[in-house]
């Protein structure tokens, strides 16, 4: 049922983006900022998913009962290269994560509260 | 029975689990090239087995163990290993960086693919000591205020 | 020795992003030797060495290409495209790589003194440098994922430079660069994606290639490619501080350290217009994407000199200029897409905009290296309370009014040249109103210029600050360097539009650079 990858992405994007606007804690924008990022790699993974028109694709994994055919087996697996590049982009967005809790640890020292809207010393 | 950690059921367990933790954590980082996985996830799994010790015995007692010189070296030289390994692909062997120094053999065995075993060790032992800086980072800083 | 030489010019490019990532990773460990043997300065020292040898790996690289005119492509693991990852040095990157590395040469020497009082320095010049790696790594690659990969490197480094003074407002100033920044680099993502599965490949000259085919079948372009269009222009928009996506930017410009707000207003900006340009116009050529830029330009270029007209502190009035002065780079470089090849008037524009790019990478991190040295020696940036510092500071005063008679385009300074010339082009495409535009913003740009130099310079000194001194020469020498290029581009602006000229050529004329790349393999 391909059609449901890419609203289930687009919605999860647009979740995390609600999340980012609403929420009145610090954590919840982070939680929102992850629900973000995992929304365009749900919809990465499913562009790969598509792109060779095949009935039931495989994982593309070779093991040995696809070695003396490897053509056959490169046109019914799904595309590997999103998924490589989901996993680069999963790394970065860890250490975004890392970085952005990190800092809300020191707000919370900082301030006593994890509300955004009360952490408002610059204006103009 | 010392005072951090949790009881002396789970922390024996512990003990015996950590080993194999870690070394499920270096297969999967190994056999990158032929299953499922590679640097980034093995590295996620030798760090998941350093935060078990942590939870297990408490932080300071894990610190002993794995301390802030080890995890501050194996990051750099974990880094160091990734650009060597591409250095020597221009210096020493005439090629464009990363040309592939170990010969790529047939498909499916362990020691092929060229450079893709050292690479995925080199970014396993990276992601590893990098997380556990952060993890210890984030639970150190509710001791200190 | 020659043989080794020989050898490494070979392989400049990688070069040039290989040693400040190899340099950075190895200084924490330099700082953990120079504890052992008690000597402090140590990375500092080792610091400046790498972003020396950085910019010295630049000037081979620019003299073939500015000189010879050629693209250096540089293929990793020996693979062809586009089946692997490749470097292309062409004039536009080589542009961004010299802004790039020459700022942060600046900025590490500015830092051994700024620094000196700070702890965790190992970490300052570990992202530093690694930031540095990130700016040419963006500028050199020829694969887009790369790039994005690059692009997040210098801002995952940049988000944890702005909040290393751990005070409140340095923390929140970080977060929401953060979170802004995150979002826009999803966008990118989401473009690469949507391009991705239109074509299947991730080569940039491969998709320039396959993506004019795609639009040509459909008779049209397709929805979902003016959607990535979006995207990216979203996406890097918001890095280089385009209204309406500029809210982080005055935030986080006030809350870092002087010398890396100066290095994010001259080389992340600059760098971020390189990707922007080389994206949109070798990607997306078939639509109207002048119109786009000049419309965002003259919003940028307004919006940005009106609400610095009402500014207290002086870093926060210097970002919301740098907003101003992102609009007339937009400006020129719209004006120049209007024409398309050969059409003499637009070139002008495009050169204009170039120029200006050159220019506000000179004279915006001089501004912030001079109100480095005022927040060195007087502890606040707040314009109401200082004043009358020109006698105390005399290398300062002087270094600081060169910056701003140049960003206001007074001759003969470079600000001037590269104004002039996007005046010039606006009467020329028979829209003399831009020009007009262009002339009351940079009327506006004076006004709160010179009310900035005077707060700060002249008048009476307030009393708490009668034992200021001069700042020390590591801080005066880069300040000195950027104000003589102020003086040298503005009475020669010859050699700045030399510099400048082999920038426009990969974005108009696709076809050297997809021939050089792609090697002659067509598949």
């Amino acid at each position: 049922m391909f059609p449901l990858h890419y609203p289930v992405a687009i919605l999860m994007f647009l979740v995390g983006v609600y999340c980012l606007l609403y929420r009145r804690n610090l954590i919840k924008m982070v939680i929102g900022l992850v629900l973000l990022t995992d929304g365009v790699h749900l919809f990465l993974v499913s562009v790969g998913y598509n792109i060779r028109n095949v009935e039931n694709p495989i994982p593309p994994i070779l093991t040995e009962r696809w070695l003396d055919s490897i053509p056959e087996f490169a046109a019914q697996s799904v595309d590997p290269l999103p998924q490589v590049l989901v996993l680069t982009s999963i790394v970065i967005d860890i250490s975004i994560v890392a970085l952005a809790l990190s800092l809300v640890i020191y707000i919370y020292n900082k301030y006593g509260t994890l509300n955004p809207h009360e952490i408002r010393e610059l204006r103009g | 029975m010392s005072k951090s950690g949790m009881t002396m059921i789970v922390k024996t367990i512990v003990r015996l689990l950590f080993p194999v933790l870690l070394l499920f954590g270096a297969y999967v980082v190994i056999h990158g090239h032929l299953t499922p996985g590679g640097g980034f996830p093995g590295g996620v799994i030798i760090a998941t087995s350093v935060v078990m010790l942590v939870l297990a015995y408490g932080y300071l007692e894990s610190k002993e163990v794995v301390g802030d010189i080890q995890t501050e070296t194996l990051e750099s030289f974990g880094a160091l290993m990734l650009i060597v390994l591409g250095l020597i692909g221009v210096l020493i062997l005439g090629g464009n960086f990363f040309t592939a120094a170990l010969p790529l053999g047939e498909l499916g065995a362990l020691f092929s693919g060229g450079n893709l075993p050292i690479l995925n060790i080199g970014v396993g032992i990276k992601v590893g000591a990098g997380m556990v800086t952060i993890v210890y980072a984030m639970i150190s800083f509710r001791g200190e205020e | 020795m020659m043989w080794f030489a020989a050898r490494i010019s070979e392989h400049l490019p990688i070069f040039a992003v290989a040693i400040p990532l190899l340099g950075g990773f190895v200084t924490p460990l330099i700082g953990i030797l120079g504890e052992r043997w008690s000597s402090i300065k140590a990375v500092d020292y080792f610091a400046l060495i790498i972003a020396v040898l950085t910019f010295l790996t630049m000037i081979p690289l620019a003299r073939g290409v500015i000189g010879g005119g050629e693209i250096f492509v540089y293929e990793l693991a020996g693979r062809i495209p586009p089946w692997g990852i490749s470097l292309a040095v062409d004039g536009l990157s080589i542009l961004a790589g010299l802004i790039a590395a020459g700022i942060t040469l600046a900025v590490v020497i500015f830092s051994i003194g700024f620094m000196k009082k700070e702890e965790g320095l190992d970490k300052y010049y570990l992202l530093l440098l690694i930031m540095c790696a990130g700016m040419i790594g963006i500028s050199f690659t020829a694969d887009i994922f790369n790039l994005y990969v690059f692009f997040e490197i210098m801002s995952i480094s940049s988000y944890a430079l702005v909040a290393y003074y751990r005070t409140g407002r340095s923390l929140e100033g970080s977060f929401k660069y953060l979170i802004m920044g995150t979002i826009g680099t999803v966008s990118i993502l989401w473009g690469i994606a949507i391009v991705y599965g239109a074509v299947g490949t991730l080569n940039i000259a491969d998709l320039s290639v396959r993506l004019v085919a795609v639009s040509e079948i459909a008779a049209g372009v397709p929805l979902s490619i003016i959607f990535a269009l979006a995207l990216f222009v979203a996406g890097f928009g918001l890095k280089i501080g385009m209204v309406p996506l500029h809210a982080w930017l005055p935030d986080a410009y006030q809350a870092a350290p002087a010398p890396i707000s100066a290095v994010l207003a001259g080389g992340t900006t600059v760098v971020g217009v390189a990707a922007l340009l080389r994206v949109t116009y070798l990607l997306f050529d078939a639509l109207a994407i002048g119109y786009m830029f000049i419309g965002l330009g003259l919003i940028t270029m307004v919006i940005g000199s009106f609400i610095a007209l009402v500014q207290e502190d002086l870093k926060r009035l210097l970002a919301y200029s740098g907003i101003s002065q992102m609009g007339y780079i937009l400006l020129g470089v719209g004006l120049g897409g209007l024409g398309g090849i050969g059409v003499s008037e637009a070139i002008l524009g495009f050169e204009g905009g170039m120029f200006h790019l050159l220019n506000n990478a000179i004279y915006k991190p001089l501004l912030f290296l001079c109100a480095g040295a005022v927040i060195y020696r007087v502890g606040t940036s707040n314009m109401e309370e200082i004043g009358g510092l020109a006698k105390k500071m005399p290398v300062t005063a002087a270094t600081f009014l060169i910056g701003v008679l140049a960003l206001a385009g007074i001759p003969p300074l470079n600000g001037f040249a590269s104004k002039w010339l996007i005046y010039v082009t606006g009467v020329q495409v028979n829209q003399p109103i831009l020009t007009v535009i262009a002339v009351v913003v940079s009327g506006l740009t004076l006004a709160y210029l010179l009310k900035a130099f005077t707060m700060v310079f002249l008048g009476p000194v307030p009393a708490k600050f009668e034992n200021v001194g001069k700042v020390p020469v590591s801080l005066q020498i880069p300040m000195l360097a950027l104000a003589a290029l102020c003086i040298v581009f503005g009475i020669l602006p010859g050699l700045g539009l030399e510099l400048v000229g082999p920038a426009w050529e990969p974005l108009f004329d696709h076809v050297p650079y997809v021939e050089a790349v792609l090697g002659g393999v067509i598949p």
